[in-house]
């Protein structure tokens, strides 16, 4: 079973500060506040995780990605054979009347992506390192990985960002 | 500490929807980039009916040869959200921030722009709240005052918003707004006893409220903004 790692999520308890009306977010339980990061994956910038395993590399985006889009209600993914390139976008997400691209932390060609998405794209929000996978990939530099985020990496990142304001 | 953040502000009058697109693309490019800080468009638009991502055209309910009898244009884009329209007296706010400098996600974003409307609203007496879930946008009772639709590409924004101070509400008769039927659209003029300043001032009751809620501290003016040019220099 992969450890996980909790981080905290402060964007979920944002407060305006320096607006004149205090703005009250929708009630979140408690354990929303945290995303979680799994071990043995790894992280872009961008909030996408690649897991490696053989010859494949499947990609989908974080706990973190799917909490800060709200629900998901159109996923835009390619189809199999076209290629990714490392840092630039092959869908996109749908939520809250915001679409929002996805990028790719590897290059290669996409060998499979996952259909179920067509018809529950909440897949993403409920599972998003397991059945809300989006592609599947045979990278063509695997050299790419090494230079994304480890968990504990990715975790102070998501922490930091949240705090940027 | 909060770290001082300016917004570039193009007031810009009527411009055409592709117009603000090619525009909006450029800035986009140079915000990524960092050439340019945070920057909103403040303008309206000629009679324009526009689809999302999703290419929900079953909610246009008149053939799309109609639209130009009725002098106005549709235009398919990449945001997110249904079909709308936007004309003249709807005010307009097409943010290209990065959500990433000030550690927003989507959904905190869309808030923050309901607010931005309900917070102009309430400078009129006009009690208007966030919608539901599934109803993005901004409510006075069951009748939506203003709309909201986004695009967010590696974390800079683009589209925005469209409040209604006095648009043509019969162009909303040929579409199902946002999808969501049975519902009305309504405007600060119909919600409002209070006699409206000119829309100039409205539109920079918007921009103040947008400015307070996302925390930016000065703003600089840029009175009608003319389009980039092609060749890609601003002046």
């Amino acid at each position: 079973m992969a450890l996980r790692m909790w981080a905290s999520s402060t964007a979920n308890a944002l407060r305006v500060s320096c607006a004149s009306k205090a703005h009250v977010s929708p009630a979140f339980s408690l354990s929303r506040c945290f995303s979680s990061v799994l071990d043995g994956l790894k992280y872009a910038t961008s909030h996408e995780w690649v897991k490696h395993e053989g010859s494949v590399a499947t990609i989908g985006i974080t706990d973190h990605a799917q909490d800060h889009l709200g629900e998901v209600v159109f996923v835009e993914i390619p189809e199999p054979g076209g290629s990714v390139s490392k840092g630039n976008g092959f869908g996109a997400v749908e939520s809250v009347k915001a679409t929002s691209d996805v990028n790719s932390p590897i290059s290669g060609e996409v060998v499979e992506v996952n259909s179920k998405l067509s018809e529950a794209p909440g897949l993403i929000n409920s599972s998003p390192y397991e059945d809300g996978w989006m592609i599947k990939v045979k990278p063509s530099n695997p050299s790419e990985l090494e230079s994304l985020m480890g968990p504990k990496e990715y975790t102070k990142f998501c922490e930091e960002e949240d705090a940027a304001h | 500490m909060r770290v001082p953040r300016s917004l570039e502000v193009w007031k810009m009058g009527t411009v055409n929807y592709l117009d603000a697109l090619k525009l909006q693309d450029k800035l986009i490019s140079r915000r990524k980039t960092h050439k340019i800080s945070d920057t909103v468009l403040s303008l309206q638009h000629p009679p324009t009916y526009t689809l999302g991502k999703r290419r929900t055209d079953h909610n246009l309910l008149v053939p799309e040869s109609d639209l130009k009898t009725i002098g106005a244009e549709l235009h398919y884009t990449q945001r997110g959200g249904d079909i709308t329209f936007h004309g003249p007296h709807q005010a307009i706010l097409y943010p290209i921030i990065s959500l990433r400098d000030i550690g927003l996600g989507a959904r905190n974003y869309v808030e923050k722009l309901e607010l931005t409307m309900i917070e102009l609203a309430s400078l009129y007496g006009v009690k208007a709240r966030a919608g539901g879930v599934g109803e993005t946008g901004v409510w006075v009772g069951e009748r939506k005052i203003g709309a909201i639709g986004v695009r967010i590409s590696s974390g800079i924004t683009s589209h925005g918003l469209a409040f209604n101070i006095d648009p043509d509400l019969n162009y909303f008769k040929h579409i199902v707004p946002c999808g969501i039927a049975d519902k009305e659209v309504t405007s600060l003029r119909r919600e409002t006893d209070l006699v409206l300043p000119t829309e100039e001032v409205i539109h920079e009751q918007l921009i103040s409220c947008f400015a307070r809620l996302f925390c930016f501290s000065d703003l600089i003016w840029k009175e009608d903004a003319p389009i980039l040019p092609d060749n890609g220099e601003a002046e």
